[in-house]
C-alpha cells in the first residue's frame, strides 16, 4: 500500500487545473464527427520530436537544467513519481514511502525490475546511487540530500534513509534528479564513473546515441517493468532556434516540438495542420529584488511596485492569455497556491503612488535592473517598465546573456532587480528556499526577514497534508506581504505538433514521460 | 597563432558571467557553485589558466566541454565538414555566378545591362543571409516542399544529398560572394581593358575575344583569388548565423552555443581552427596567385 504524504487534496481537481489550459488548434477545431470516432492507442513508429536544449549530460546527477528531462525521463525511473497535473506524488521504483520517525524515512522498492544492461534493481543499487549522488565530486544534486546522514538497505527490497534532522521536501526530491536510477554496473565500468554519456537505467526507452546538440536517440525497452511504450523509439532533434525547430514541424521533419514560447505558439496557431497545446506551468516570470540594500530596502517601495502591476496585462500581452495573470509564484489550482491571495496585488496606481510618497519618494524613483537581451525579454521589460513608469518607478535596464545578469545581480551585487523566468521544482518549500533563504544564490541581500525562517522550518518540519497546506499558505502571504520579489504571470508548457500524436502530456514541471504517446499509422 | 588564442581567451575570459553558475544549473546553491568553481580551477588567475590550456593544447588536448563534458577536439571534427561543405558550396554557387555577372558588365559597361549588374550586386551586399534564408526555406521548403527546411547529411556518409540538404543555406549565403565578386571583376576588368598595353593590342588588331579571355582574364585573376580568399574567411563567420536559421550542426552554431554558455574551452578550440583556416586560405591564395601570375612567383 502507498504511503503517500500529500494523499488526495480535495480542493485541487483535474477540473479546475484544466481550466488553465488553453488549447489552441487541435481538438477545438476538429469537427464533432471525427472527435466521436478518435483512433485508438496503436504501437509503432519513431517519434521525431524536437527541443530547443541540449542536454548538458545524461547522467541524471551531473545535468543541470529543466529541460534536460525531456531526454532523461525516457531513459530513467524516478524512485518516487507524480501525477503530471497535480505533482501529487506516486509510486514508481518505490512502491511506497514511510516516515517511521521525523528523520527516517523507509522506502519499499519495486521487485522485478532490470536496468537496461540487465543488472537487476534492488535496495543496493538505490543505496549506491544515493551514496553517489552526495559523494560524486560531479554531482550537482549534493545539496538536495544534504539532509541524508546515512542510507542502508533494511532488506533486500528495503533503503532506510537517515536524515539529520526532518524534512518533509524528501518525498518530492526524489521525484527528481537524485531519485531517478542510475545502473550502478554503468558507473562501475565507466571511466572516472562518468557516465554522462552512456545513460544506462530501468525506464522504457533504452539510450542508442548522443550526437552533441544535434540528436538523442532512444529505442523502446522490450522489458520494461510498466506498461510498454507504445513508441518503437524516439528520436530526439536539438535544435537551438525556436523559429526553425517550429519549422521542422511545419515542413513535415518533425511531429512534436517542445519548450516553445508564446510567440510561436502564435504562429503555429495559423496553420490548421498543426496543434498548439499550452498548460499550467509552474515555471513562472518575476523580478528578484535586493531588500538588503538601497531603495528596496524599505518594504513600502517593494509593495509601490507590486501594486503598479497589471499582472491580466502582462500575460494577454507577453504570453497571448496562456499563463496566468496573478502574483503567485504557482498556478492556480496547485495544491500549495492559495487562491485567497494569489491575486494579493492588482493594479492599484494610487495606492502604489502613496506608498511611495509614505518612503520619501513622491517625485518617483529610479531603479536599476538587469534583463535578459533576448526578443521577448526585451518586450518584457519595456511592457514592464511602461506600467512601472505610470506610478513613477522608472526603471534603468541593462540586458545582457542570462549568465552575465546572474553574475552582475547576484555576485557583484549591482543593480537593484533581475527580471527573470525561474520555478519549476517538486515540492514548494524547496521553491521558497531556493530563492528567499539566507543561504540561496538567488537571494542577492543573503538575508532572511524575520519571520520567514520559522515559516520555511515549518514547512520542512510539518508532515501531515492539511497542516503543512496551512503552512505553506501562510509562507505564500508572509512572502507576498513583504513584496520580497516581483511576480508577474505564471508561464505555460508549450508543444506544437501534428495531430497524428497522441497521448502526450507535459506536466506541470514540463517533464514528459513518452511511454503513453502513441502516433496514428 | 599564439596572440589569436591569447586574445580569444581573454575575451572569453572577460566576458561577464559565471561559467561555475552554468555548470552547477539553474537551481544551485552558492556552495555548489564555489565547489565547481574551485574543482574547475576557475578561482586561479586569468593567466594561470591560459597558460594550462596552452600547454594542453600543444599536445593536441584542446580539453572538454565545461557544458557537455565532451571532447573539444570530437566536437570540432564531428562538426567541421559541415560548416566546410556550406563554405564552398557558397563559394562556388557565388564564383559561378558573380565572376560571369562581372565580365558582362564590365565588357557592357554603362549600358543597361550594366546598370542593372552593378544595382543587384549592391543589394546582395546589402541583403542580411538569415533573411534571405528565412525567405528561401519558406518558400521553396515550406511552400514547394522541394528542399528540406532544416538538417544536414554527413557528406561522407550520402555525399549527394549532403549536397541537397546544403543547396538553400548555400545559396543564402552566396549572395553577398556574388555580390562582392560582380563588382570587383567588374571594375578590375574595366581597370586591365583600359590599360595602355590593352590598347596596343587592339591596335595591333587583336580581337575583342582574345583580349578578353587571353590577357584581361589573366590579369583579374589575382584580383579574384584574393577577393574569394577574403570571401572565405566572411563565410566562416556567415556561417554562424545561416546554421541556426537551417539548424545544421556545424562549428558556427558550437560556437555561439558555446560563448552563451561561457563555455571557453570549445570557444578557444573553435578559434584556434578558424585561425588555421584564414592562415590556411591565405597561403592557399598566394600560391595560386603565384601560379597565375609569373610577376608574383617572381618577386617571391
Amino acid at each position: 500500500m502507498t504511503t503517500n504524504l500529500f494523499g488526495k487534496i480535495p480542493d485541487i481537481s483535474r477540473r479546475s487545473l484544466l481550466a488553465g489550459t488553453v488549447a489552441a488548434g487541435g481538438l477545438a477545431l476538429l469537427p464533432a464527427m471525427a472527435r466521436a470516432q478518435a483512433p485508438q492507442p496503436r504501437s509503432g513508429g519513431t517519434l521525431r520530436a524536437v527541443m530547443p536544449f541540449n542536454p548538458a549530460a545524461l547522467d541524471p546527477l551531473t545535468g543541470r537544467n529543466n529541460p534536460d528531462f525531456n531526454a532523461l525521463l525516457l531513459m530513467f525511473d524516478a524512485l518516487i513519481g507524480f501525477d503530471p497535473q497535480t505533482l501529487e506524488l506516486q509510486p514508481m521504483l518505490a512502491t511506497s514511502w514511510k516516515f517511521t520517525d521525523p528523520t527516517t524515512l523507509v522506502l519499499e522498492l519495486r521487485q522485478g525490475v532490470e536496468f537496461h544492461d540487465g543488472t537487476p534493481f534492488n535496495a543496493e543499487a538505490v543505496v549506491f546511487h544515493l551514496q553517489r549522488c552526495s559523494t560524486y565530486d560531479r554531482s550537482n544534486v549534493k545539496s538536495d540530500l544534504a539532509v541524508v546522514d546515512k542510507v542502508e538497505a533494511t532488506g533486500a527490497y528495503q533503503v532506510s534513509l537517515k536524515l539529520k534532522y526532518p524534512d518533509a521536501t524528501l518525498p518530492a526530491i526524489l521525484t527528481d534528479r537524485a531519485g531517478l536510477i542510475v545502473s550502478p554496473a554503468s558507473v562501475k565500468a565507466a571511466a572516472g564513473g562518468n557516465v554522462d554519456r552512456t545513460p544506462v537505467g530501468t525506464g522504457p526507452f533504452k539510450f542508442v546515441e548522443w550526437q552533441d546538440n544535434t540528436l538523442i536517440k532512444v529505442v523502446k525497452n522490450a522489458n520494461y517493468w510498466g506498461d510498454k511504450p507504445y513508441l518503437d523509439g524516439v528520436d530526439m532533434r536539438i535544435v537551438n532556434e525556436f523559429n526553425t525547430a517550429v519549422r521542422t514541424v511545419t515542413a513535415g521533419e518533425s511531429d512534436i516540438v517542445l519548450n516553445m514560447s508564446a510567440q510561436q505558439m502564435a504562429v503555429a496557431k495559423r496553420d490548421p495542420k498543426l496543434v498548439a497545446e499550452a498548460t499550467p506551468s509552474m515555471i513562472y516570470y518575476t523580478a528578484f529584488l535586493n531588500y538588503g540594500e538601497g531603495p528596496l530596502k524599505d518594504v513600502r517601495v517593494r509593495q509601490a511596485m507590486n501594486w503598479a502591476l497589471d499582472r491580466p496585462v502582462l500575460n494577454q500581452v507577453l504570453w497571448g492569455g496562456l499563463g496566468g495573470g496573478h502574483c503567485s509564484m504557482f498556478p492556480s489550482g496547485f495544491w500549495a497556491n492559495d487562491p485567497a491571495t494569489e491575486n494579493f496585488y492588482k493594479l492599484d496606481l494610487d495606492r502604489a503612488k502613496s506608498l511611495l510618497k509614505a518612503a520619501g519618494f513622491a517625485n518617483g524613483i529610479e531603479i536599476a535592473t538587469f534583463t535578459w537581451a533576448d526578443q521577448a525579454a526585451v518586450q518584457r521589460q519595456e511592457v514592464l517598465s511602461a506600467q512601472l513608469a505610470e506610478a513613477g518607478i522608472r526603471l534603468k535596464v541593462t540586458p545582457a546573456q542570462p549568465a552575465q545578469t546572474m553574475q552582475y545581480f547576484l555576485t557583484e551585487k549591482k543593480g537593484q532587480m533581475l527580471m527573470t523566468p525561474t520555478g519549476g521544482l517538486p515540492d514548494p518549500a524547496t521553491a521558497y528556499d531556493r530563492q528567499f533563504s539566507a543561504t540561496a544564490y538567488r537571494n542577492a541581500a543573503k538575508i532572511e526577514l524575520p519571520g520567514y525562517r520559522e515559516l520555511m522550518d515549518a514547512s520542512m518540519n510539518t508532515f501531515d497534508n492539511a497542516k503543512r497546506k496551512d503552512v505553506l499558505h501562510k509562507m505564500q502571504r508572509f512572502v507576498l506581504e513583504n513584496a520580497l520579489h516581483l511576480p508577474q504571470f505564471s508561464s505555460a508548457g508549450i508543444i506544437i505538433r501534428t495531430p497524428k500524436v497522441h497521448g502526450f502530456n507535459f506536466s506541470l514541471l514540463q517533464r514528459p514521460r513518452f511511454h503513453k504517446v502513441w502516433m496514428e499509422a | 597563432m599564439i596572440v589569436a588564442t591569447f586574445v580569444v581567451f581573454s575575451l572569453v575570459y572577460m566576458m561577464p558571467g559565471d561559467p561555475a553558475m552554468m555548470i552547477a544549473g539553474d537551481y544551485a546553491t552558492a556552495e555548489r557553485i564555489a565547489e565547481i568553481r574551485q574543482i574547475y580551477g576557475f578561482d586561479r588567475p586569468m593567466l594561470v589558466q591560459y597558460f594550462f590550456w596552452l600547454g594542453n593544447a600543444v599536445q593536441g588536448d584542446l580539453g572538454h566541454s565545461l557544458f557537455s563534458n565532451e571532447s573539444v577536439l570530437r566536437l570540432i571534427l564531428s562538426r567541421l565538414p559541415h560548416t566546410v561543405l556550406l563554405v564552398l558550396y557558397a563559394l562556388v554557387l557565388g564564383a559561378a555566378l558573380g565572376i560571369p555577372l562581372g565580365i558582362l558588365a564590365a565588357t557592357r559597361q554603362g549600358t543597361t545591362l550594366d546598370k542593372i549588374i552593378t544595382s543587384v550586386a549592391s543589394l546582395g551586399v546589402a541583403v542580411p543571409n538569415f533573411w534571405l534564408g528565412i525567405i528561401l526555406v519558406t518558400l521553396f521548403s515550406l511552400g514547394y516542399r522541394w528542399f528540406p527546411a532544416t538538417g544536414a547529411v554527413s557528406v561522407f556518409e550520402k555525399p549527394l544529398e549532403s549536397l541537397y540538404y546544403a543547396t538553400l543555406p548555400a545559396v543564402a549565403l552566396s549572395t553577398g560572394v556574388v555580390a562582392v565578386l560582380a563588382r570587383q571583376v567588374r571594375s578590375a576588368l574595366l581597370e586591365v581593358l583600359g590599360s595602355q598595353y590593352i590598347r596596343t593590342l587592339r591596335a595591333k588588331g587583336l580581337g575583342s575575344g582574345a583580349i578578353l579571355w587571353k590577357h584581361g582574364l589573366r590579369n583579374v585573376a589575382a584580383t579574384m583569388l584574393t577577393i574569394a580568399g577574403l570571401q572565405v574567411n566572411r563565410l566562416f563567420s556567415s556561417a554562424v548565423i545561416i546554421e541556426a536559421v537551417f539548424a545544421i550542426p556545424g562549428v558556427g552554431n558550437l560556437i555561439s552555443y558555446s560563448a552563451l554558455n561561457k563555455d571557453f574551452p570549445v570557444v578557444q578550440g573553435v578559434a584556434l581552427v578558424l585561425v588555421l583556416v584564414v592562415i590556411l586560405t591565405n597561403l592557399l591564395v598566394d600560391v595560386l596567385n603565384a601560379t597565375f601570375d609569373p610577376r608574383v612567383a617572381a618577386s617571391t
